[in-house]
């Protein structure tokens, strides 16, 4: 129960994947309004597509509860996607995701712009700010502290940790191997006297801001809805309390703000009197307090939840199987519980440069043999675990379409197959490689789970695990590692930053960024065909035929290159207690409890 | 008593000496072997998907790529004066006594060693006064009552005692107490001075574990030894003296029995002050334990040094109390 | 007797004296001693079911894949159709013990708990036989050098271990497995070198204990009249020490070999309920242990309870046995 901390989707690489349903910039227009609110039946699963318990009730205190602190609190270093979803609560970017349930909340609407971003060519995108916007402490937020804050992200020896996408896109200067930019080091370094020296974006005049990006990018708009697009306080960065100290208590321009911290261990967000919901699109500002308490101890969680103790278990990952047990043996529970598909894929990756998985027949022989209904049970089943996926890209995706390059005995494998194709691939009898895993409780049962499977057709898999919190960013992350350790395959997970093709494929499939280290291709897929076809989708603004490509890119991958053996799509069984008010999951953010709106009864 | 002072102060030399080479060992351990493997340390503070930049800026701020010597000496050093951690705009102060930064929480490693202190503090107190209590009383009803059922079931539930895992103790009691019954609550740390009754209802179960797993011990050496001063002389001569039989039992055959036990409580609860591992791990509670197994899970090494230095110290200071005690509570021993 | 194990060793530095203090003094007198102990040890019933218990569990340590495969079971195999695929726990009551499944299986993967058991047993073993050796082996070469020899030596060598055992152990040897219980050791392969790395760490924190007593011991040799008698003959060191000492300390080395294997037993448990132990997929009752912890007791009570009792009949059928020995061997402690 306790080792569970360390697998959370958030210390996966880079987070959660989630694609665009409607599409991206369909939602363009000034169309600032609220999704009118739903109300869901008190039934099972009603969270995904309605609002549950809706109440206009202020006051109270909601007690949110969860297995590890954030990673951080700095909304330019923070990767874990529930920590994105506590960042709605104190910090208001450019751009944010709509404030609905079901598909509507892949939308992002404008939250301190006015309008979405407009870019005659797709590379120049202007933003103008609403007025009246003020700091926790009363100041003035101009265009500068927008453009502060995106320079932050610059500066990677002190602001590490979170996405880097605006370096890749507004480095002044060419993007070195590793991913970095010279060109500029961030504001910490800056020549500019006050801290403004980023060329690539300007502002105007103090409610205009304009990015001038190094290429065509059709998701800018998703990318400001990233935390990193809220504005930073500038005098108070360059103060001892900023930089690295900057996430024990980052600046509030939402309803909330920092009152205690303390890391490891509790956060308490009082209201902020300088938010005033005039000038605000979606946020609620229900509750008076929100207490969040890390508790490590997953049953006692859930315990906590059951017992009304504690309000919302934020982690967002699912409760544990003796609740689970609970909730679906009991028809009252299980009425208030949901059961939302988090967008993160499971699969297993096949490394390409390590023999004899240079041979696509015995990529294929992998694709076949493996038993994608034991790794679901490994998983926690189809309700804990999630559903038996048949190709990389979510159901939800703009362009997914339902194919199954591998059928294979309802997910059990097919055995005869996989024999056939390890034959063709001149490996009759099987042959022997390694499997990378986590060293954590679901890790190491997926990783025996496709060893045991591995086995029927004589492949013998020995296990390597790695530690959790270093899994992907040190041990599966070094191609040459992989390689010399001849780890042919690897068990992974991977979610987009936010939910467009873009996000989902382009670090896991494009030949062209297999990095040194910190390498999320783990395949080394290098395809030019798949390649070509993610330049023709990225630039291409009309989100519908975007889609399309990804969809294209999909079935290539599956077919052609059978380099990643998609597992399962992750579904979470979650609960609140039964203090709570307006909740419903949010679908871009892993599909956890939009936070912002909730209130206590 | 001037002996008795140059004997103090020999243990303390040598206590000194000890720490030494124990926080050298694993320096070593910690900082030779992952360097001749191969892997960084500041890989892991520098994110999740670190540039090779990042990994350098880090190694800079930290102070990674000085000779292990160095590395050693500057350690030594903050725990006196403190330490700067600089690099260019990026600073962070950790001050005395500096154990370290911690990688993965971003904070001097002694204040995540004071925050979870007090959970281990409570276990160990808690659980040592029952063990203690519950131990010795065991033993000396089963050495009156020698042979008695009450004797052979006593020794029975002690020989369990020692031979059941805590964690398997532990889930039981979870399973039956917590789980199925709902006496007591699902183990959760309360703090004392929030709720001393919330407290001790949350900390019962974990104290019970540890009682049933080293009152047993206690048992088993309090009967010995009571087994054996029994039969000893002086205590036919009190008997002789026309004592009482509870005079006896209590001034005479407890005080001889009682002396080993000392020893061994002060080096147990050493122990458990430096983390109680497993008893932490299997509550779920966070304390120095549960701390060092993060810390080791994490790779994050300087927490994994102060840990393992601040546990080696409550074992050395145990050690050195249990000595100093016991030259004064029991004459033969000469301070030499 | 065993430590507790929560920190480990705690208490086992203090016992050697507590328990084997009778052993210590006049043990190894009279010539037939082996007849003597055997006799005393025949009377202890306790013992004798404990000893019973140790041999049945080293036979099925031994056969433990013959067995299985008799049973027709595969400990590796996975079983999802025996799981509730919702809730992740065995069909049908009592864990999912069947004719098939004798002890159920596993929640989750559906792998045969009976075979994992059996199993688990070989790698308890294996491990606690081979690192009671290392510390044996230490233990006895330091405490005699440092017992026979004496002043500066005996100083340092004593010093040794007190330093040894003011670490924290659990925590030292936790940390020892992370670092270099994945390298790969002299062409072991995977699983290999985890239960060479596991033996290794395992007897190395155990020998101070065994080395205190056996120093103990040469000391009270050395000044017999027949050591005192070899030496004047001309006899050298080596001679003595392999001739006239060790022989002498057989009864107390079998006695704490004995006694320390359960410590073991639970050390390797320990790792592996930590998730430092042996790796997957092979079995352990630690592991299965720490899995059961993981949430999964209290929808599935057997599959704690299974390798806990198993875990249980283990340590208590060789303390007792232990016990017997020592009592058999000193007829002081015998009470």
């Amino acid at each position: 129960m306790r080792r569970n901390r360390l697998v959370r989707y958030g210390t996966a690489t880079a987070v959660l994947a989630l694609l665009v349903a409607g599409c991206g910039s369909s939602s363009s227009g000034g169309n600032n309004a609220t999704p009118k609110p739903k109300a869901a039946d008190n039934v099972f699963n009603a969270g995904t597509t309605g609002i549950r318990n809706v109440s206009a009730k202020k006051g109270g205190t909601l007690n949110f509860i969860a297995d590890g602190d954030c990673d951080y609190w700095d909304p330019a270093r923070t990767y874990y996607g529930f920590c994105w979803d506590m960042q709605r609560l104190f910090s208001r970017g450019l751009m944010a995701y709509a404030a609905a349930p079901g598909d509507a909340g892949l939308n992002v609407v404008p939250d301190l712009a006015t309008a979405q971003g407009s870019s005659p060519d797709g590379k120049n995108w202007t933003y103008h700010l609403k007025s009246g916007i003020k700091f926790e402490d009363g100041s003035p937020v101009t265009s500068k502290n927008i453009k502060y804050g995106i320079e932050r992200v610059f500066a990677q020896s002190v602001i590490n940790g979170g996405p880097t996408y605006v370096i890749t896109f507004l480095c002044p200067g060419p993007i070195n191997n590793s991913g970095g930019c010279d060109a500029y080091k961030g504001p910490y370094a800056d020549t500019d006297p006050n801290h403004l020296g980023l060329s690539t974006i300007d502002t105007p005049d103090d409610n205009t801001i304009v990015f001038h990006l190094n290429k065509v990018v059709g998701d800018w708009n998703y990318i400001m809805a990233l935390p990193a697009s809220t504005p930073v306080p500038i005098a108070y960065d360059q103060s001892p309390k900023g930089g690295a100290h900057y996430t024990d208590h980052p600046y509030s321009t939402g309803p909330y703000k920092f009152d205690t911290y303390t890391a490891g261990k509790s956060l308490t967000l009082v209201r902020n009197p300088m938010w005033s919901s005039g000038n605000d699109p979606f946020r609620k500002a229900l509750p008076d307090k929100i207490v969040f308490t890390v508790d490590a101890n997953d049953d006692d969680i859930d315990q906590r939840i059951f017992t009304n103790i504690a309000d919302v278990n934020i982690a967002g990952t699912g409760v544990q199987p003796t609740a689970q047990t609970k909730i679906l043996t009991n028809p009252t529970l299980k009425a208030r519980a949901d059961n939302p598909v988090t967008g993160a894929t499971r699969y297993l990756a096949i490394e390409s440069k390590v023999a004899p998985f240079d041979n696509v027949h015995c990529r294929r022989a992998v694709q076949y043999a493996v038993s994608k209904v034991d790794w679901q049970t490994a998983r926690g089943g189809p309700i804990g675990g999630g559903q038996v996926a048949t190709s990389m890209l979510n159901p939800t995706v703009k362009g997914y379409t339902q194919f199954d390059a591998y059928p294979d005995n309802n997910g059990n494998g097919d055995v005869a197959k996989a024999k056939q194709e390890l034959a063709a691939c001149g490996k009759p009898n099987g042959f022997t490689t390694h499997l990378a895993s986590q060293n954590s409780g679901k890790g190491t049962r997926v990783a025996t789970a496709v060893q045991a499977a591995l086995k029927r057709v004589g492949i013998n898999a020995i296990i390597d695990l790695g530690n959790a919190a270093t899994y992907y960013s040190q041990f599966i992350g070094a191609p040459a590692v992989n390689r010399s350790k001849g780890r042919g395959l690897m068990v992974a997970g991977w979610g987009a930053d936010w939910p467009t093709g873009y996000g989902f494929f382009s670090s896991l499939i494009d030949g062209r960024k297999i990095l040194p280290q910190g390498n999320s291709n783990y395949s080394e897929t290098n395809d030019p065909k798949i390649n070509q076809m993610i330049d023709q989708a990225v630039a291409t603004t009309d989100a519908n035929k975007a889609g399309q490509i990804w969809g294209e890119v999909d079935k290539q991958l599956m077919t052609v290159d059978a380099t990643l053996v998609p597992m399962t799509w992750d579904k979470a069984l979650v609960i609140n207690s039964q203090n709570v008010t307006n909740a419903y999951i949010l679908s871009s953010l892993l599909g956890i409890y939009d936070f912002q709106a909730l209130g206590h009864v | 008593m001037p002996n008795v002072i140059q004997y103090i102060i020999r243990r303390l030399i040598l206590v000194v000496v000890l720490m030494w080479i124990v926080s050298m060992v694993t320096f070593a351990i910690f900082f030779l072997i992952p360097s001749a493997t191969g892997t960084s340390p500041a890989v892991l503070f520098a994110g999740k998907a670190p540039t090779p930049d990042t990994v350098k800026s880090v190694e800079i701020k930290f102070g990674l790529k000085d000779s292990i010597p160095v590395q050693y000496a500057h350690f030594v050093e903050g725990i006196f004066v403190g330490r700067h951690f600089d690099n260019g705009a990026d600073k962070s102060y950790c001050p005395p006594p500096c154990l370290g930064f911690s990688f993965v929480n971003n904070q001097p490693v002694w204040n995540e060693i004071t925050s979870d202190l007090p959970v281990t503090l409570s276990l160990a107190a808690g659980a040592s006064i029952m063990w203690l209590v519950s131990g010795t009383a065991i033993g000396v009803l089963s050495a009156l009552k020698r042979r008695s059922f009450f004797d052979r079931a006593a020794m029975g539930l002690a020989l369990a005692g020692v031979s059941l895992p805590i964690y398997f103790t532990g889930l039981v009691l979870l399973d039956l107490i917590s789980y199925n019954w709902q006496i007591l609550p699902n183990v959760h740390y309360v703090g004392f001075t929030d709720n001393p009754l919330s407290w001790a209802r949350n900390m019962l179960l974990p104290w019970i574990s540890l009682t049933f797993l080293y009152a047993a011990l206690y048992a088993r050496l309090t009967r010995a030894g009571m087994l054996e001063t029994m039969s000893e002389d002086y205590i036919r001569t009190a008997r002789a003296k026309g004592l009482s039989e509870s005079r006896v039992i209590t001034r005479h055959a407890l005080r001889a029995a009682l002396t080993p036990i000392v020893t061994i409580f002060g080096l147990d609860l050493g122990q458990l002050l430096g983390g109680a591992i497993l008893t932490e791990y299997t509550f779920g509670l966070i304390g120095i334990g549960h701390l060092s197994i993060d810390a080791i899970s994490r790779q994050d090494l300087p927490v994994i040094m102060g840990v393992t230095l601040f546990a080696a110290f409550f074992i050395v200071f145990a050690n050195l109390v249990v000595d100093v005690l016991y030259a004064f509570v029991d004459p033969r021993v000469r301070y030499s | 007797m065993t430590a507790p194990l929560d920190v480990q060793g705690s208490a086992t530095e203090a016992q050697p004296e507590a328990v084997l203090g009778g052993v210590e003094a006049k043990a190894i007198e009279g010539r037939s001693l082996g007849q003597i102990a055997w006799m005393r040890l025949k009377r202890d019933k306790l013992a004798i079911v404990g000893g019973i218990v140790v041999i049945l569990l080293l036979l099925i340590a031994i056969f433990a894949g013959v067995i299985s495969s008799l049973a027709g079971q595969d400990p590796y195999a996975y079983h999802s159709n025996l799981i509730d695929p919702n809730l992740s726990t065995p069909k049908g009551g009592f864990g999912g013990m069947s004719l098939d499944h004798l002890l159920g299986v596993e929640p989750i993967s559906g792998r045969d708990i009976f075979s994992r058991i059996l199993y688990g047993a070989r790698v308890s073993m294996i491990i606690a036989f081979l690192a009671t050796g290392v510390s044996v082996i230490i233990g006895v070469s330091v405490g005699v050098v440092a017992g026979y020899f004496g002043g500066v030596v005996d100083q340092l060598l004593s010093r040794l271990m007190d330093l040894l055992l003011a670490f924290p152990l659990l925590l030292f040897a936790i940390a020892l497995v992370y670092v270099i219980g994945d390298s790969s050791l002299v062409g072991l392969s995977d699983n290999n070198t985890r239960i060479f790395v596991l033996v290794i760490i395992i007897g190395f924190f155990n020998w101070p204990y065994i080395g205190r007593i056996i120093r103990g011991q040469t000391l009270s040799l050395r000044e017999k009249e027949y050591i005192e008698a070899a030496r004047s003959l001309g006899a050298s060191s080596p001679r003595i020490l392999f001739r006239e000492i060790l022989p002498n300390l057989v009864g107390p080395i079998l006695v704490y070999s004995t006694l320390i294997i359960p410590t073991n037993i639970l050390f390797e448990a320990a790792l592996s309920f930590l998730g430092v132990g042996v790796r997957p997929p092979q079995a352990s009752w630690g592991a299965m242990l720490s899995d059961a912890a993981q949430g999964l007791f209290q929808i599935d009570p057997e599959y704690m309870i299974v390798p806990g009792a198993a875990l249980f009949i283990t340590v208590i059928a060789f303390n007792l046995f232990g016990d017997g020995l020592r009592d058999a061997l000193d007829p002081r402690s015998n009470r």
